[in-house]
C-alpha cells in the first residue's frame, strides 16, 4: 500500500493532464484548472524541503566544532535573522509584507546584502570562462577548430564594433596556421603532401587581406546567418531529441515504470 | 547618510566573494555561507506570502462553497509534504511528491508534444527552392532552407545510437557533428557574452554606485 | 625556446584574472562608449511594440534573479520605458521567488520616472509556484491564480483589471528570461492560447530561443546585454547595457586572443615531441 497509492495518484494526476488536452470540456477541463490549483498550492512546499538537511547538517558542524564551524554557524544564524527581519514586515509593517517596495526587508535587507551576495558570485565566472578558454580550448581536429571559428565569429561579431579588430585577430590565426603549414612542408621529403601543405601556406597567406575586407563589411551578417541558420538546425536537432526524451520519461513517470522518485 | 551605509555594506559583500579570485578566505566564506543561509529563509518567507497566505488562508476566507472546503485536499497535501520532516511518518510524504511528480510528468507531456515537438518539426518542413528578388537572392534563401533542413535531419541521426555510424548513417552523423560543432562554438560564444556582462554589472556597481568614479 | 613556450600555456590565472578586470574596468572609467546598431530580432520585438494600440494590456513576466541581473534589468528598464510611454498597461508578475522583487523595483521605478498611477497603468501581481500550471490557468482566469495583487488587494478593485481576465486580453506576453521558464510560456501560453510573445533572455540561453523564432512562436527575441543595449538605443535611453558594451567588446577580443595564445604554446609543444 505505501508504494501503490502513491503510484496511483501519479497516473491518476498525470493522464488526466493528458486527456484534459484531448478533450478540454467538463469534466475534464475543469478537473484540471482544480489540479493545476492544487499544484500551484503543494510544489511550493518542495523548494523547504531541503532546508531541515541544511541546516541539521550545519548545526552538527557547530555542535562537534569540526572544521569551519564558525562559518556553518554565521549560516544558521543568517538564517534566523533573515527569517525574523521577513516575519517583522510580515507582522509590524504596514504592508504585511516583505516583499513590498516600501517595506525595510526589501529596501536594505534584499538590495544591499542579498542581491550583491548572488550577483557578484555569479560574476565570477567570467574570470573563470577567460582562463579555461586559454587553458582548455585546443584546435585538437577539424571539429574542434570549427568551433574555435565559429565561437570567434559570434564573440567578434556580436558585439559592437568587433569587425574592426576581426581583421587583424583572423589575419593572425592565418599567418600563424600559414606558418605551421610552412614548418610542417619543410619538414617532409618532396611529395603530394609537401606540395599541399605550401598550397596551404600559400593560400592562407593570401587570404589575409581579402578575409580581413570581407570581415570588416560583413561580419555581423556573417555572426547572424551562423545564428539563424547552421546554429539553429543543429539546436532544433537537439531540442527535438531533448522533448522525444522527456515525453518518453514523462510516459514512463505516469504509467509507474519509472519509479525512483518514491524513494 | 543610510544608504551610504548601506552602499558600503553592498560593496563589502561584493569585494568579500570577489577576494576568491585571490585565493580562498575567510571574508569570502563568510560570504558564501550568509548566501546559503539567507536564500533558505527567503523561500520560507516567499512560500507564506505569494502561497500559503493568498492561496490557501485568503481561500477559505473569501471562498464560498464547495470551492471553499475543496482547499483542504491541497491542504491536506501540503501537510503530508512536511512529513518528510518526521522520520517515523516520513513515508506519507510520498502522497504529495507523488502528485507533484505525477503533474510535472503530464504537464511535461502536453507541453513538449503540442508546443514544442509539432510546430518545431512543421517548421522545418521547408521549400528547397524560395524564389527572391533577383537569382543570388533566391540562391541565398534557398540554400539556407536546405541547410536548416538537413542539419536539423543529421544532428538527429547523430544522436542514434542504436545502430553503429557507418555508411550512409556515418556520412549523415559527421554532417550532424560538423552543425554541433558550430551551435557549440555560438553557444560559447553567447556563454562569455553572458559571463562578462555579470562581471560588467558588478564593476558599474562599484565603480559607479559605490566609488562614484564614473 | 622550450621554456619559453610552455611558459606562454602556462600564464599563472590570477594574471588573466588581472587583464580581464582591467578590460572591464578601464572603459567605464573612461566612460568610452561604441555606435550601437540594432540587430534584427531586437527591432522586430521593438517594432511589435510600436504596433501595439494605445491602452493595450501587456504582461510582463520576471523569470531571473540577481544572478542574471546585469543581463536583464537594464532590459527591464528599457521595456517598461518604452510600454509606458506607449501608454500600455503593465501587468506585472514572475516564477523565480529570488528575483520577482528585481521587477517590482524596477516597475515603481520607472512608474514614479513616467508618472503612471497603481492599479490604473500598472499593477504587480507577484509569485506563484507551479510556472506550467500557472500558465494554464492563466488562460482560463487570471483570478483563479492571482486573486489579489502583492498588497492582498482584490483584482476587481484595481480600474485595470476590472476587463482583464485571460490572455485573450492580453495583448503581449513579455518574458525576460535566466532559464527554461520561457519554454514552458512558448508550449502553454503561445502554443495553447495563441498568445503573442517577445523573449528577453540572457546570453547563455539565447541560441536555443532562435528555433522559436524561426518557427514564429515568439515575435521578437532580445538576447544578452547586447540585446539590452539595442533596446537602449532603439528607445533613446542609454543606460547600463549601452555604458557595458565598450568592455564587453574588450573582454571578447581579449578571450579570442588568449584561444589564440593558448594554441600557439600547445601547437609548438606538439611539434616539438
Amino acid at each position: 500500500m505505501k508504494r501503490e497509492i502513491p503510484l496511483a495518484i501519479t497516473f491518476i494526476s498525470g493522464f488526466l493532464l493528458i486527456v484534459a488536452l484531448f478533450i478540454p470540456h467538463k469534466p475534464f477541463g475543469t478537473l484540471q484548472e482544480t489540479f493545476n490549483d492544487w499544484y500551484i498550492i503543494v510544489s511550493g512546499f518542495t523548494m523547504i524541503l531541503g532546508i531541515d538537511s541544511l541546516l541539521l547538517h550545519n548545526w552538527n558542524k557547530v555542535k562537534r566544532r569540526k572544521s569551519d564551524w564558525p562559518y556553518a554557524l554565521a549560516l544558521i544564524m543568517s538564517f534566523f535573522l533573515t527569517f525574523l527581519w521577513g516575519l517583522y514586515s510580515i507582522v509590524y509593517e504596514p504592508t504585511h509584507n516583505p516583499f513590498a517596495p516600501t517595506a525595510s526587508f526589501l529596501k536594505y535587507f534584499y538590495k544591499s546584502i542579498f542581491v550583491p551576495l548572488q550577483a557578484t558570485m555569479f560574476a565570477l565566472l567570467a574570470f573563470f570562462i577567460a582562463s579555461a578558454a586559454y587553458r582548455a580550448f585546443r584546435a585538437r581536429e577539424i571539429n574542434s577548430t570549427l568551433l574555435l571559428f565559429s565561437a570567434a565569429l559570434v564573440m567578434l561579431g556580436r558585439v559592437p564594433e568587433g569587425e574592426q579588430a576581426a581583421p587583424y585577430v583572423f589575419g593572425i590565426i592565418f599567418l600563424l596556421f600559414a606558418v605551421y603549414f610552412f614548418i610542417e612542408a619543410s619538414l617532409l621529403t618532396a611529395g603530394f603532401l609537401k606540395y599541399l601543405y605550401i598550397a596551404l601556406g600559400v593560400l592562407l597567406l593570401a587570404a589575409i587581406y581579402p578575409v580581413g575586407k570581407l570581415l570588416l563589411a560583413y561580419l555581423p551578417k556573417i555572426a547572424d546567418w551562423i545564428m539563424n541558420i547552421p546554429q539553429l538546425a543543429a539546436k532544433r536537432g537537439i531540442l527535438i531529441g531533448v522533448a522525444l526524451g522527456g515525453i518518453a520519461m514523462s510516459l514512463r513517470i505516469i504509467v509507474g515504470i519509472e519509479r525512483t522518485y518514491l524513494k | 547618510m543610510t544608504s551610504v551605509f548601506w552602499t558600503w555594506v553592498a560593496a563589502f559583500f561584493t569585494l568579500s566573494i570577489l577576494s576568491f579570485l585571490y585565493k580562498d578566505n575567510p571574508f569570502y566564506k563568510f560570504a558564501e555561507h550568509i548566501y546559503v543561509g539567507s536564500s533558505a529563509a527567503f523561500y520560507v518567507l516567499q512560500l507564506w506570502v505569494f502561497d500559503v497566505y493568498p492561496k490557501l488562508v485568503g481561500g477559505f476566507q473569501y471562498k464560498v462553497g464547495i470551492e471553499k472546503w475543496i482547499l483542504i485536499i491541497p491542504a491536506f497535501l501540503s501537510v503530508l509534504m512536511l512529513t518528510r520532516f518526521i522520520k517515523p511518518i516520513s513515508w506519507l510524504s510520498r502522497w504529495a511528491i507523488a502528485f507533484t511528480v505525477g503533474m510535472a510528468a503530464g504537464l511535461g507531456v502536453t507541453g513538449l508534444l503540442q508546443g514544442f515537438l509539432v510546430p518545431q518539426v512543421k517548421a522545418t518542413f521547408l521549400p528547397f527552392y524560395v524564389p527572391g528578388t533577383s537569382f543570388w537572392n533566391s540562391f541565398y534563401l534557398s540554400v539556407n532552407n536546405i541547410l536548416i533542413v538537413l542539419g536539423t535531419v543529421a544532428t538527429i541521426f547523430y544522436f542514434y545510437f542504436s545502430r553503429e555510424h557507418k555508411g550512409a548513417l556515418g556520412t549523415i552523423s559527421r554532417a550532424g557533428i560538423t552543425f554541433i560543432m558550430i551551435a557549440f562554438g555560438a553557444s560559447f560564444g553567447y556563454t562569455v557574452m553572458a559571463r562578462v556582462s555579470l562581471l560588467i554589472g558588478r564593476m558599474y556597481f562599484l565603480i559607479h554606485d559605490w566609488l562614484h568614479l564614473a | 625556446m622550450r621554456e619559453f613556450f610552455e611558459k606562454l600555456g602556462k600564464i599563472d590565472r590570477r594574471i588573466i584574472y588581472l587583464i580581464v578586470a582591467i578590460g572591464v574596468i578601464t572603459p567605464i572609467l573612461f566612460k568610452a562608449r561604441l555606435p550601437i546598431k540594432p540587430l534584427p530580432e531586437v527591432r522586430q520585438a521593438f517594432d511589435y511594440i510600436e504596433s501595439l494600440p494605445e491602452s493595450s494590456a501587456v504582461l510582463i513576466s520576471i523569470d531571473y534573479d540577481a544572478s542574471s541581473m546585469p543581463e536583464l534589468q537594464p532590459m527591464l528598464y528599457a521595456l517598461l520605458r518604452h510600454v509606458f510611454r506607449k501608454n500600455l498597461r503593465v501587468i506585472m508578475l514572475g516564477h523565480w521567488p529570488l528575483g520577482v522583487p528585481l521587477g517590482q523595483i524596477a516597475l515603481e521605478d520607472v512608474a514614479k520616472e513616467m508618472g503612471k498611477k497603481y492599479g490604473v497603468d500598472y499593477c504587480f501581481l507577484g509569485y506563484r509556484p507551479g510556472i506550467a500550471a500557472v500558465m494554464l490557468n492563466l488562460g482560463k482566469e487570471i483570478r483563479s491564480v492571482f486573486a489579489s495583487d502583492y498588497k492582498y488587494t482584490p483584482l476587481d478593485s484595481l480600474p485595470m483589471m476590472r476587463n482583464i481576465h485571460n490572455y485573450n486580453d492580453i495583448a503581449l506576453l513579455i518574458g525576460l528570461e535566466a532559464g527554461s521558464v520561457g519554454d514552458f510560456w512558448v508550449q502553454f501560453a503561445q502554443a495553447r492560447f495563441n498568445q503573442k510573445i517577445i523573449l528577453g533572455s540572457t546570453a547563455v540561453i539565447t541560441p536555443d530561443i532562435y528555433p522559436y523564432l524561426q518557427a514564429g512562436q515568439i515575435v521578437g527575441l532580445i538576447g544578452g546585454l547586447r540585446g539590452a543595449a539595442d533596446y537602449e538605443t532603439l528607445v533613446n535611453t542609454p543606460g547600463p547595457a549601452s555604458i557595458g558594451m565598450y568592455s564587453q567588446t574588450v573582454v571578447h577580443i581579449l578571450v579570442v586572443a588568449l584561444i589564440i595564445l593558448g594554441n600557439v604554446g600547445y601547437f609548438v609543444l606538439r611539434r616539438r615531441k
